[in-house]
């Protein structure tokens, strides 16, 4: 990882346009993970929609129990993992396996080879989602949270991962070049950690069960670590190849984010224990989580600002380019997110936040205010590279940005202090349990308002992605901006 | 490849450390725990649930009982847990737990249920929060143990009740005593119906766990006493399912109350750990169901 | 799922080969505009992030030297030894309370659940809401005040010669233990100017069971019935009642044996 001499400390603004070698270098790479990529993006924004109508009814039922509630498959208690489970298996980790696979293969240099193996994975981790889902609908839920399947389930992503994964951990060997750039540690690290991560946890639960509390403490380890070294490693890798690729300027320093990196992978994969506070378990485990939790703060500054710095001047192309916006919205979640986690899990606040809708806010803006966004970014990016057309409406993207940048925010605010006033009734012994339920009551009706505006957020975006799956986007040389650039000459290189 | 090198060992490194240190060495630690006894090796606690209580935990978990309802009771200092009553009936009923829960509690639990969420109460002791007479599900009419000196004679109204002398309640709607195997089916089926303060309760109901029978003869010795609007037509009954039954066997069997020596009791009394783990004089009385 | 099959004929018809090829493709305008790929400069930390590093570092090593629960398998207790919480940050709560005495206790239940009728002068409100303070009621035996407060009244009464009736009072024995209720009468008894004998948990618990069957909210009659000076049985000399409200208010819905030996 030494930087090569050659990278000039500032680049000019605008920097000159890439010789016709690199170019056709770029275009066979994007030919040859084509078919893969579309697919990972086409499975996942199915699984994206089934997974928010699934949120709809979870959200709307668990204030109004009693709607379609006499139906064994469709009892609040089965929805809700199934849609935890379909947005974590079958939205974010494919979304994450396609948007990996084509920035691996245009850092490393080189085209995907054996595509069709990869293919044949998706088809196997498509099936596999499905019948962990038909499992859970029939009442074979395993009970941990995050890894509801059934453990056959498991086995079947286990081996779709083993045929995709290798093959893009493969591509290292064939690379070009001598350098190694920040979004190729992120990446690599996300594939290693991954498989040994859902190995480790299926077999200390299921295979040589440990004993008692042990599970829940595997449990939370696993779900934890999936947040931060599989969605969170994959978003932050995303964030550090588009913000700089689409403004046009280099990383502002190598030094934060060695640091960023490699703090990142020490400190958020000792938490996870925090969930579990004051429970039956040694207090140093719990604490040792909630140190690391707080150390979070080093990665979180440090590739906060390396992002800021490197945005520095350029904020202003968040007007026009899509990729951008979605990005940085999704960059800077990842700082609240953070500091969020920090602030829900000392033991101080724990007492208030603990067992409350809190711990869901925190789930969802990690995995939708930080992860999901960047990821909406790298597909505005990638899509067009892949199908040789533009984004058809300015004007969808636009919507898809701000339904979901209000529909998280709402919800996020809506269960955190929602968190508050159903925890502070909890704290409280001489008021009844009832009226912590009947305090968080109007919020979780808010948090319904949420869902509603992300549903009509992905629905946009799946007709949107449809329409240039099909081949119906824009043949242009333009890019689609989300507002006309006025300006003569600044034109972002989207 | 000096870079790609550091690069593997550092991902691998960090990883193994936070495995080692989460999961590998806790493991060590509390993995292997063994049930506590006294000196004549009498008063084993835990002991493995029952083959359908076992059965009734899959339930618990394959229906998403987990996202509302936790079981763990955290200590004094850090909550409110062990001062919290269960709010239903006449009278405060029951607390929630004498002590904090311990590794120890959990060491048959597969899967272990912990819960991360309070939508509902905990049930960590929802099965000693019965009445004492009860001792299976759907029980028969009870063959309550004498009152306790000094209480009231239970009023003529509560004649027709399965239980007259756990709670005194008159019972006008028919529920059956708090936490008892027939409150739970009842429960399970209307959550809503139990009481007014269970009005606001989230709970779905879980219908599909019941049957709906004509009535053959007489009517079933378990069907659902239900009144209202949720009683089934005239001539016809509802039956638990054996998972219904299996999922309440499982409830009234949690039971946290039981002293052990790692963990003070909520009065205070308990003897500081690596005394001997005779139960202390000044500690409630742990209350098993009778046997 | 069903939109994969479209997909690749989609691709097809684009004249696009989406296999290993080495052809000279036609590069598309998305390509040709894009930038080189991202590099990385090298500025220098800076100084304030370095402190950040070491005031981060600082405080998760303190806060994991502090509740380590000295890194044993027992040590449940994040403060570690057998006290546990005397001085943790989120024990002060529960500590205070384990501290107070009943009366003081009693003070701020009333303070959060009777003050805002009675009036923290315990005067309560001319006309609508009964004083506490001289009140015959308050001080008399024990039995009628702790009945009111078990289980409300309603209707027209009459104290200290001011006829009041407008308000009705909830009854408490849903939303408050024994202890708490117990704490209360205490304090009410002992305040203001009143010296009454204290009240423990186990004679509430007993008149609970008493009143268990009563439906509904006590009338001035019903209450008169009751002698004034009467006691609630089994009354403790003040002072006597044991500060551990978990024990004490562990009769709360069992039926409350007189503490049985442990076998």
């Amino acid at each position: 990882m030494t930087p090569a001499a050659d990278i000039p400390l500032k680049e000019p603004a605008v920097s000159a346009g890439a010789g016709d070698a690199e170019q056709r270098e770029r275009a066979r790479i994007d030919a040859s993970t084509r078919v893969p990529v579309l697919m990972f993006y086409a499975s996942a924004m199915v699984w994206l929609l089934i997974g928010t109508l699934l949120a709809g009814f979870v959200s709307f039922k668990l204030h109004s129990p009693d709607w379609l509630s006499d139906v064994s498959f469709l009892t609040w208690g089965r929805l809700r993992p199934i849609h935890m489970n379909v947005m974590i298996y079958g939205w974010g980790s494919m979304v994450a396996m396609g948007t990996a696979i084509w920035l691996m293969a245009r850092l490393c240099r080189t085209t995907l080879r054996h595509p069709l193996l990869i293919v044949t994975g998706i088809w196997f981790w498509n099936i596999g989602v499905l019948i962990g889902v038909i499992g859970i609908l029939m009442g074979y839920s395993t009970g941990y949270d995050w890894l509801e399947f059934p453990p056959y389930a498991a086995v079947i992503l286990l081996v779709a991962y083993a045929l995709i994964m290798s093959w893009a951990v493969l591509m290292f060997r064939f690379r070009r070049g001598d350098q190694i750039y920040i979004t190729q540690w992120y990446l690599l690290g996300a594939f290693l950690w991954f498989p040994w991560l859902y190995a480790a946890a299926q077999a200390m639960l299921f295979v040589v069960p440990v004993q008692g509390v042990m599970q829940a403490a595997v449990g939370w380890w696993y779900a934890n670590n999936l947040l931060f070294l599989w969605f969170g490693a994959i978003g932050l890798g995303t964030a550090y190849y588009m913000i700089p690729k689409v403004i046009g300027r280099p990383v502002y320093s190598y030094h934060l984010a060695t640091i960023g990196f490699w703090t990142y992978a020490l400190f958020s994969s000792w938490t996870g224990m925090q969930r579990l506070v004051d429970g039956p378990f040694p207090a140093w485990m719990i604490t040792a989580s909630i140190a690391a939790t707080i150390l979070t703060i080093i990665p979180v500054a440090t590739v906060g600002l390396n992002h800021h710095m490197t945005m520095q001047g350029y904020f202003p192309v968040m007007r026009y380019s899509p990729t951008l916006r979605f990005t940085v919205f999704g960059a800077m979640s990842y700082t609240i997110f953070s500091v969020v986690g920090i602030l829900i899990s000392l033991r101080s606040t724990a007492r208030y936040l603990h067992f409350t809708e809190a711990s869901i806010a925190y789930s969802h803006i990690g995995l939708y205010a930080f992860f999901t966004m960047t990821m909406f970014g790298s597909m505005y990016y990638i899509v067009p590279r892949l199908v040789g057309r533009e984004w058809r409406y300015a004007t969808l993207i636009k919507l898809h940005f701000w339904a979901s940048a209000y529909g998280v925010g709402l919800m996020s605010l809506m269960l955190l202090v929602g968190g508050l006033a159903q925890g502070a009734a909890q704290n409280d012994p001489s008021m009844s349990f009832i009226q912590s339920v009947a305090s968080v009551l109007p919020y979780l009706r808010g948090r319904t308002v949420a869902a509603l505006l992300l549903t009509t957020s992905h629905f946009i975006f799946a007709f949107h992605f449809g329409l240039m799956l099909f081949g119906l986007g824009r043949t242009s040389t333009v890019p689609t901006f989300l507002n006309p650039v006025e300006a003569e000459g600044a034109e972002p290189h989207l | 490849m000096k870079g790609l090198v550091s690069l593997f060992i550092g991902v691998f490194g960090t990883f193994a450390f936070s495995w080692v240190g989460l999961t590998v060495i806790p493991n060590l630690q509390i993995g292997a725990l063994n049930p506590q006894m006294d000196e004549e090796g009498t008063d084993i606690y835990p002991a493995p649930k029952s083959g359908m209580a076992d059965r009734g935990r899959r339930i618990y978990a394959a229906n998403g009982c987990i996202y509302c309802h936790s079981q763990q009771i955290r200590p004094d200092y850090a909550s409110s847990d062990i001062d919290r009553v269960r709010d239903l009936g006449p009278s405060p009923g029951p607390k929630w737990a004498e002590r904090r829960s311990a590794p120890r509690d959990y060491i048959f639990d597969r899967p272990v249920v912990l819960g991360q969420e309070r939508m509902g109460p905990d049930v960590a002791n929802i099965g000693k929060a019965a009445p004492t007479e009860e001792e299976k599900p759907a029980a028969a009419p009870a063959t309550s143990p004498a009152p306790p000196p000094g209480s009231p004679p239970a009023p003529p109204a509560a004649a027709a009740n399965p239980s007259p002398a756990a709670s005194a309640s008159p019972n006008p709607n028919g529920i059956p005593p708090a936490y008892s195997a027939a409150w739970h089916h009842r429960h399970l089926y209307a959550p809503r119906s139990m009481s007014a303060d269970n009005r606001d309760s989230t709970m779905p109901a879980y219908r599909f766990l019941y049957e709906k029978q004509p009535i053959s003869g007489e009517r079933s010795a378990d069907a659902l006493q239900l009144t209202g609007a949720e009683a089934p037509p005239p001539g016809w009954e509802i039956v638990p399912t054996y998972e219904a039954k299996c999922l309440v066997a499982y409830l009234m069997s949690l039971d946290q109350s039981h002293p052990l020596k790692e963990v003070k009791t909520a009065a205070g009394a308990a003897p500081p750990a690596g005394s001997p783990p005779a139960p202390p004089a000044g500690s409630p009385p742990p209350a098993p169901p009778k046997k | 799922m069903n939109e994969r099959t479209p997909d690749t004929s989609s691709l097809t018809r684009q004249g696009m080969d989406y296999g290993e090829t080495s052809d000279v493709q036609e590069v598309h305008a998305a390509i040709q505009r894009e930038k080189r790929e991202p590099r990385v400069g090298l500025e220098p930390l800076s100084i304030w992030l370095i402190a950040l590093y070491g005031l981060a570092i600082f405080t998760g090593g303190a806060y994991l030297g502090r509740y380590s629960g000295d890194f044993s398998g027992d040590g449940l207790d994040p403060m570690g030894g057998p006290p546990p919480a005397k001085k943790g940050g989120g024990a002060q709560g529960q500590q205070q309370q384990a501290e107070l005495s009943p009366r003081d206790r009693g003070k701020k239940i009333f303070a959060a659940n009777c003050q805002t009728c009675h009036q923290a002068n315990g005067l309560g409100v001319p006309g609508q809401y009964p004083p506490l303070a001289g009140s015959e009621f308050t001080t008399g035996g024990s039995k009628r005040p702790a009945m009111i407060v078990l289980k409300g009244l309603q209707g027209p009464v009459t104290v200290k010669g001011q006829k009041f009736g407008s308000a009705v009072m909830q009854p408490w024995d849903k939303t408050l233990t024994d202890q708490r209720i117990a704490d209360v009468l205490t304090y009410e008894r002992s305040e203001w100017g009143n010296s009454a004998s204290p009240v423990t948990a186990e004679q509430i618990a007993a008149l609970r069971k008493e009143l268990a069957n009563h439906p509904d909210s006590f009338t001035e009659p019903d209450v008169l019935v009751v002698p004034d000076n009467a006691e609630l049985p089994g009354g403790a000399p003040a002072g006597a009642a044991p500060p551990k409200p978990g024990e004490a208010a562990k009769p709360g819905g069992s039926p409350p044996p007189p503490p049985k030996p442990q076998g």
